[in-house]
């Protein structure tokens, strides 16, 4: 069963109740709150995701909570918790939605280690996939956003899972946190994707997430084989320029870039290095998107 | 002066181009390095030896790139490697 088969009413109460266990990819969170927006959120962005009946499992028990202090009564706050302690100080109650979002990321960054985890996003194409990797304000979740609008299947926004085994993209397809202007950006661009209430006064400034394509959605336990390691950069007025990237620099870029490298060890070394083999890496700059749509639309695949 | 890795190192290589990136599991820490030092690594894997030595053996695939004296540029190599705490003196 789809969240969509739940009434906003229901989604509700079964949040309130017992929670709900939502499958994200090859994860299942157990979620319980009693906040309206969150569940707003629930059931705008994750429709079309499975819940999980019945389960005795989850990957991550957490919810969202008001603390309840006095402060509650002038400034009401969130505060997420895993396993039922606080994973990080309270944030402002509107921030809600987002604060699970955050949250999610830090559950799976912080436990999923049988992966490399790359703070990148991954978008694939023919059953390859693009990593871009890249620190925050590069212009890569927009870029993504734009790239999943026309017709890459989304994989993820934030992490890029190498599986360690074999060394496939494994999908986790969420939401796509926009900030600032790319949230006009690309709400001009796809005026009919779906978009959660913009949020103000965040640590990123004003945030909010695009729904992921349902067809990425449905393919989510389908992974992907790395083609290319792309370090996108948005720069105002920028020509669009695909550079090639010597492999052993891209390396040590994209380590920059993981979580878990170092954790992983020599297995971590392993894996990124099947990364770099198998991709061929670019530096891209670019500013005006329909363009860069074209050049990855023109990136052809590594020959084995 | 004879140089070996540091013991109890085990250095882990892959190379792409003229460019290695080398892995030191001991550490944890991983360096992007050139082919002369990435050479002078995997030979004092097999044996210690001193920079003399391993001039003449790097010479043939190395000295085209090097000027001067190439046992002296060597000396040099193996004072940055003992900085990045990978070679030591034996």
């Amino acid at each position: 069963m789809k969240v969509s088969a739940l009434s906003f009413q229901e989604l509700g109460i079964r949040l309130k109740k017992g929670g709900i266990f939502l499958r994200t990819g090859s994860f299942v969170t157990h979620l319980q709150t009693s906040i309206s927006s969150v569940a707003d959120g629930i059931g705008l962005l994750y429709a079309d995701y499975p819940l999980v009946e019945h389960a005795g499992f989850a990957d991550f028990h957490v919810s969202l909570a008001s603390p309840r202090t006095l402060r509650r009564w002038f400034k009401p706050q969130v505060l997420f918790l895993f396993d039922g302690k606080p994973a990080f100080k309270p944030l402002p109650l509107d921030q809600a939605f987002p604060t699970f979002e955050w949250g999610l990321n830090w559950c799976v960054s912080s436990h999923a280690n049988r992966y490399l985890i790359i703070h990148a996003a991954v978008v694939e194409r023919g059953g390859y996939a693009a990593i871009l990797p890249a620190p925050p304000g590069s212009g890569k979740s927009t870029l993504c956003a734009a790239l999943v609008c026309r017709g890459w299947r989304l994989l993820s926004d934030e992490l890029a899972l190498v599986r360690v085994s074999d060394g496939k993209i494994i999908p986790l397809p969420r939401p796509v946190s926009l900030k600032n202007e790319s949230i006009d950006i690309i709400q001009r661009y796809e005026p009919d994707a779906v978009f959660s209430r913009k949020v103000s006064d965040t640590m990123k400034g004003t945030v909010a997430h695009m729904k992921a394509p349902s067809d990425s959605i449905a393919y989510a336990t389908e992974p992907a084989r790395a083609a290319w390691v792309i370090f996108p950069k948005y720069q105002a007025g920028a020509a669009t320029r695909l550079e090639a990237l010597p492999q052993s620099r891209a390396f040590m870029r994209v380590a920059d870039n993981a979580f878990n490298y170092s954790l992983l060890g020599v297995r971590g070394f392993e894996t990124m290095a099947g990364l770099i083999d198998a991709s061929l890496c670019y530096d891209f700059s670019y500013s005006v998107l329909d363009e860069a749509i074209e050049t990855f639309a023109a990136l052809k695949p590594p020959v084995p | 002066m004879m140089w070996r890795l540091i013991s109890g190192h085990a250095l882990h290589f892959r190379s792409w181009n003229d460019e290695f990136v080398v892995y030191n599991s001991l550490s944890g820490d991983t360096h992007l390095l050139g082919s002369a030092a990435a050479h002078v690594l995997l030979k004092l894997q097999q044996a210690p030896a001193d920079a003399a030595v391993l001039a003449e053996f790097l010479a043939p695939a190395l000295q085209p790139g090097f000027d001067g004296d190439f046992v002296l540029e060597i000396e040099h190599l193996l004072v940055d490697l003992n900085r990045l705490a990978l070679v030591e003196l034996s």
